[in-house]
This record gives structure tokens, sequence and C-alpha cells, in this order.
């Protein structure tokens, strides 16, 4: 009976009503074998939750780690379930710093749950192209990570400072904070956004551009926490001037 | 044929003895192949016959007798074996420049006539390397460091430890094969390490990127840094090496190539429709910077021994595994920390993905865990078979925590935390590359695999593989005719 109705569970839809409604909470991830990739699952207030299946540092979703809790925020989407969870979309992960040797569960591979096909999305979770002079790069919670699309995005903004002639660069660094389910909100550390913005102006002077050209601004006042869009305040703007 | 070879491999021998004295003064042909337990290696000179003699990579240019040669040997694949090692100190009595108290010895200030004293190079062919504690680079590191456990006494001794006055931290590693290093060199194709986010390191002449995988704990990018600190440390040197010399010693590196060529089981390993990455011509022809993929595996293609003789299906299963069966990767350091996910589920040639070298095309430092407790190589910290140091490595409240291993670490070698000082860092070394490697056992870089078997064991239980005997030995025997 139980089977049965994990089963059921498993494949039943997201209701209509559901979609788009957000979701932001810190759990321990999940992992489910699956006959092909591997999916990356979590569980918060008695639901499950598809968050993306493996991939590699060219795919938009970074998974989660094992041994860590997982900031999870994204919206619910309308229709299947995705390998036994209501799939987040868009959705942004990020790595609790600290480990939590709690955070071990791997399910195995279970009939009837299958990881969905791999889809080369954009890197809309690392990176926002407006033209080719204005670059917002966005960060994991408390991370200055700069992924692959970051530091490509990184590459472009110098190739057409140079190429266009632009006389600055002009970088811009904020921190956010994130209102969770619960109510609560969590605050990134104080003086990130600096941290972040001299990350990016460095780089930008080892790739190439004076460092009498990059200016840098820090707003380290977090932009308030509302709940969906949070996860898009911890940011960088490049623009190319 | 096998006269041939036979003249090759005896001439071979004969040049060996002399350049491992460093009485130099003969020739290294263009090609020339030497015995080892597993069959023959041969060295391949791009460029043409190397006149030894005069030459800095092969003269004793420091203070101590030492030449680059005496710890890059033709015969052990550019780097020295411990059966090469252990036989010198038989030849010499201890008095081969190999074991210079400097770092050819557990700790200068031990008695250097006692063979007890070079332990861990006559052990395990491991040399000591002293790093300067905090780190030039870094005078901030992320951590503190406390020597647990000092079996040598050097990182406790009062002129070489780490309170001492070279205010250094002793670890102790293996030599790195000086050969096929268009392989080791060439940078990924981004400016970036894509692991960290973080801009590649700049060769300071020409300012273009450099790889970061020829050390093990990255902290030379170029040839020429590299010679320089080494003519510095292992040679003692002290007047500097030339421009000339220099560009002498840098030149003959980039143009030596080695690898397997004949091996016991498999015999030939060149020529033919036999696969195509084997021998050091292969190396010098094919290109450098290439990523795993379908189209162009690792090491090439297998199929041709599929269906030939036992030993070489054998060889074609291990190739299969390597660049196949999946597995859970877990908790390794700068892998499963940046953005691939912990677990993934994954095959070696995930990250030994580089073609013809099995290298990492990003910078391939990785806390594997051969250094880090709990899943280190070595016995208990307790046990007194202990033959490495021991550290307790503790991060600050603000620093980012070893991904997996958190803010106290005990170590036997922080790698290139070493070098950065930072938390992520502890225990993460270079990979390295594969070829050669029947001519220059023990392996890891601390030297705690006598054998490709022991290599592959640790594998196995690291990361739970559940290889058969058969498949752990189909593995053992391809990577013997790399």
């Amino acid at each position: 009976m139980r089977i049965l109705l994990a089963g059921l569970l498993a494949v039943s839809p997201v209701w209509p009503q559901m979609a788009g409604s957000h979701r932001a909470f810190v759990v321990c991830p999940e992992i489910r074998d699956t006959k092909t990739s591997p999916c990356w699952l979590a569980e918060y207030s008695g639901e499950t939750y598809f968050l993306g299946i493996q991939g590699g540092v060219a795919e938009d979703f970074y998974p989660p780690q094992l041994e860590h809790q997982v900031l999870v925020e994204g919206e619910v989407v309308a229709g299947p379930r995705v390998c036994g969870g209501i799939p987040l979309k868009p959705v942004k992960v990020s790595v609790m710093q600290e480990i939590d040797a709690s955070c071990h569960t791997m399910l195995p591979a279970q009939d009837g749950i299958e990881a969905p096909p791999r889809v080369r999305v954009a890197p809309d979770s690392w990176v926002k192209t407006e033209g080719p002079g204005l670059s917002t790069l966005y960060f994991d919670f408390d991370n200055d990570f700069l992924s692959l699309h970051a530091s490509g995005a990184l590459i472009q903004a110098v190739a057409y400072f140079k190429k266009s002639g632009a006389a600055r660069i002009e970088v811009a660094g904020y921190r956010g904070a994130t209102l969770l389910s619960s109510g609560a909100t969590l605050t990134e550390k104080a003086g990130l956004a600096r941290v972040r913005a001299e990350k990016v102006a460095e780089t930008l002077v080892g790739l190439g551009v004076p460092r009498a050209a990059v200016s840098v601004q820090a707003v380290d006042n977090p932009v308030p926490a509302k709940g969906a869009g949070d996860a898009w305040n911890r940011r960088v703007v490049v623009s190319v001037k | 044929m096998r006269f041939l070879v036979f003249c090759l491999v005896a001439l071979g021998a004969l040049w060996m003895a002399w350049a491992q004295d460093a009485r130099v003064g003969e020739l290294l042909p263009r090609e020339a192949t030497f015995e080892n337990p597993s069959g023959r290696l041969t060295v391949l000179n791009a460029d043409g016959p190397v006149a030894t003699k005069g030459h800095p990579f092969f003269e004793p240019v420091g203070t101590n007798g030492r030449a680059c040669v005496t710890c890059h040997q033709p015969a052990n694949a550019m780097s020295v074996s411990g059966d090469a090692i252990r036989e010198r100190w038989r030849a010499s009595g201890g008095k081969d420049p190999i074991f210079a108290a400097i770092d050819g010895s557990n700790n200068p200030s031990l008695p250097q006539d006692q063979e007890a004293s070079h332990s861990l190079l006559l052990k395990r062919g491991l040399f000591r390397i002293a790093l300067q504690w905090p780190p030039a680079r870094n005078a901030e590191p992320e951590f503190t460091i406390e020597v647990v456990s000092d079996p040598t006494g050097v990182n406790r001794d009062p002129r070489w430890g780490l309170t001492g006055v070279a205010h250094a931290v002793s670890v102790f590693r293996r030599p790195r094969p000086v050969a096929n290093l268009k392989y080791v060199l060439e940078p990924d194709s981004t400016p970036f390490n894509v692991k960290l986010g973080v801009l590649l390191d700049k060769d300071p002449e020409t300012g273009l990127p450099v790889s970061m995988n020829m050390m093990a704990d990255a902290r030379a990018g170029t040839l020429k840094i590299q010679a320089e600190d080494a003519y510095r440390t292992h040679l003692e040197g002290k007047k500097g090496l030339t421009p000339g010399e220099l560009a002498q010693i840098t030149a003959f590196e980039k143009q030596v190539y080695v690898a397997q060529t004949w091996d016991r089981g498999a015999k030939e390993l060149t020529g033919g429709d036999g696969p195509g990455a084997l021998g050091p011509a292969n190396l010098l022809k094919e290109q450098a910077g290439v990523l795993n993929s379908p189209a162009k595996p690792v090491f090439l293609s297998f199929a041709a021994w599929q269906k030939d003789t036992e030993f070489r299906q054998s060889v074609a299963r291990g190739n299969d595994i390597f660049l196949n069966r999946q597995f859970w990767v877990k908790n390794v350091g700068h892998i499963n920390s940046i953005g691939l996910g912990n677990p993934a589920k994954r095959s070696c040639a995930v990250c030994h993905n580089a073609v013809m070298s099995g290298m990492d095309r990003a910078p391939g430092w990785v806390d594997l865990g051969t250094t880090n407790y709990p899943t280190w190589t070595e016995p208990d910290v307790a046990s007194t078979t202990a033959e490495l140091p021991v550290f307790k490595v503790t991060c600050r409240a603000e620093a980012k925590p070893h991904p997996f291993l958190g803010r106290v670490i005990y170590t036997s070698d922080p790698g290139r935390a070493l070098i950065t000082g930072k938390c992520a860092d502890i225990g993460a070394i270079t990979m390295g590359q594969f070829r050669g490697l029947a001519a220059r056992a023990p392996y890891f870089v601390n030297g705690s695999a006598k054998t490709l078997m022991e290599l592959v064991d640790y594998y196995d239980r690291r990361f739970d593989m559940r290889l058969t005997g058969q498949e752990k030995q189909d593995l053992v025997n391809f990577l013997g005719v790399l």
C-alpha cells in the first residue's frame, strides 16, 4: 500500500493553481540515481521538488552537494512531476558553506522514475546580457564564485571594450537577502558587495583592461527581501562606457 | 629486430650508468630504450641526439653534485623509480648526490651516512619539499598549521622546521616526469581556471596564461621558473643559471617524449594497426590541448586489441573501464565542489580528460584524498609505522572551509594550500600524467602505492567502485602499457 501511495505521489501532476508560486527554503538535498542521469531533489514541507539533473559546468544548473545544506529558490512549474518531484523553474541553488554531515541521502534508481532528457538552456542563472556593453552576473548566496558563464561574459565585455574604443568599465556590486517560505530572512554577509565587485574588477584588469579605466562601486546595503526575485539581487553589473 | 632492440637497450643502460653519476660526455640518442619491470620504455628526442657533455640538464651545475638528470632519469620516464634509487644507494654506499642532505634525506640534521636518515627516499622515492610558511604570495593565509606528528624530526627542527630558522613546512613528494611536456604545459582554452572562477597564472615574460599543471602544487608556471627554483633548492645552486643554461634546459625538456614501447604481456606496443596513443612517436605526433570526447577518447582507440591476444584484450577492457565505467565520485575537493555536484556519477576519464596524457585540461589540483584524513593512504596517526608528517590545519572562522572536511583537517601534505593559503585547497594535488608509469613506481604524490595494483586498489576503496579482481588487473594492464 505504501509503495502504491509513493508511486502515485511520484507521478501525480502539479496543480495549475500552484504554478508560479515561489519557494525558498534551506534543506539537505537528495540525489536519486536513474537509468540515465542522476536527479537532484529537495524535500520541503512534505513535498519533493525537482531541482535538476547532473550536468557539467557548461550547464545552467550547478548541482548541490551532499554534506551541505542547500538554499533553493525557485518558482513552481505546472505539469507532470519530473523525476518524482515538482519542478522549479527558474531555480537557483546555493550550496551552504558549512558542512552538514546529516546531508547524505542517496536514493537508488526506481522503476517509473526517470530523469528528463538533457536540454541545453541559456545560463540565465548566472548571467544576463543586455547589449554588448551591459552584463549582469549573478551569484550563489554568500558566494563570489564566477561561473564559466560569468567568466565568459567578462571575456566578451573586455573584447567589446577593446573593439569599441570605450573609455571605461563601471563595475557595481550588490549583496542580497532572501525571504524564505518559512517567513524567515537570510541576509548575505556584510562586505560581500565589495568583494564581488573587486573580484570582477581585478578580473577585468587581468584580462587586459587598464586599471585606471575600471571603476568600482559597492552597494553593501542588502536589497530588501521580498520572495520571488530575491536571487537576482546577488549580482554585479558590468557596464562598458 | 630483436638484436637491434637488445643493442639499444644495452646502449641505453650504459648511457644511464654514466648519466646517473653525472659523468656525462656521451650522446643521448634520438631514441633510447630502457628495460623496466613491465617491458621497455623508449625516450624520444624529437630534435635529434642530445650531446650531454656541457649540457646544464646533465651537468652538476649547482653545488651538491646533482644535475637535473639525477632525479629525472631517461630510464625512469624522466622521473626516478624507487628501485633505481635503492640501487644507487647500494652502488654508491649512500654517496650518490641524489642522497644530498638538503632534500634527499628525511632531515638534513640527521646523520647522513645512515640509511634510516634517507628512508622516505629509499622506501617511497620521496624528496623533501620545504615551503616557506606563511607563503610569500599570501602573508595572511586562511588557516593555521601545527605539527602533530613528525617522524623525520624536520618539521620541529630548530633550523629547518616550521618554527625554526627556515620557517618552512616540509612535505615529501615524488618527482614528476620531465617529458611529454607539450601536454602538460598547454593551457586550457579559456584564460580562466574554470573550476575556481579565477584567472590562470601568467607567464611573467609573455603575459600569456599558463596551464598550472606542471607541479604538484602548481607553484611554478613555466619551465624557466621551475628550473630556477630547482637549481636553488634541489641543486643548492648559488650563482644562478645563465640565460643560455636556462634556454638549453628548457629546450631539452620541451622536445623529449617518453612512453612504453614493449610490454611483457602485450609485446610490441607501436606500429601496425595497434592503438594510436602508444609509444613516444605518437605523443610527438598528436596535438596537445584536446579534451576527451567520443570522437577522440583520452588514449584514442584500443578497438584493434579487442579481438587480439588475451593480454591485449585485457588492456582494451582496462581502457574501456577507464573511459566508461561510472561510479560515484564523492567528496573530492575541486571536483565535487565546482558545479558538478557531490556526488557525481562519472568515469575516470571525466577528470583525467586530456587526450594522450590523462591529466586534466583545466588546472588539475584536486583533493582526491590521498593526503588528508580520513581517506589518506597512511596508517593511523598514532601508528608507530607512520612515515610521513601529520599537520593539523585549522581554518579561520571567516574563511571558507574545505568543502568536505570542514575547518579542522589532519593532513600529511596540504598540497596547493601551502601556496595559496586557502582552506579549499588543503590536500589538493595536481594530477600527474599517465605515461611511462611502468618505469617509475611508486605512485601517488606520496609514493604510497608501490604498484599499479595498489594504485587501483586505492581508487576502488575510495570510491566503492566494486571492481572485480579481473577488472583491477585489466586496469593495471592498461596503465602499464602507456
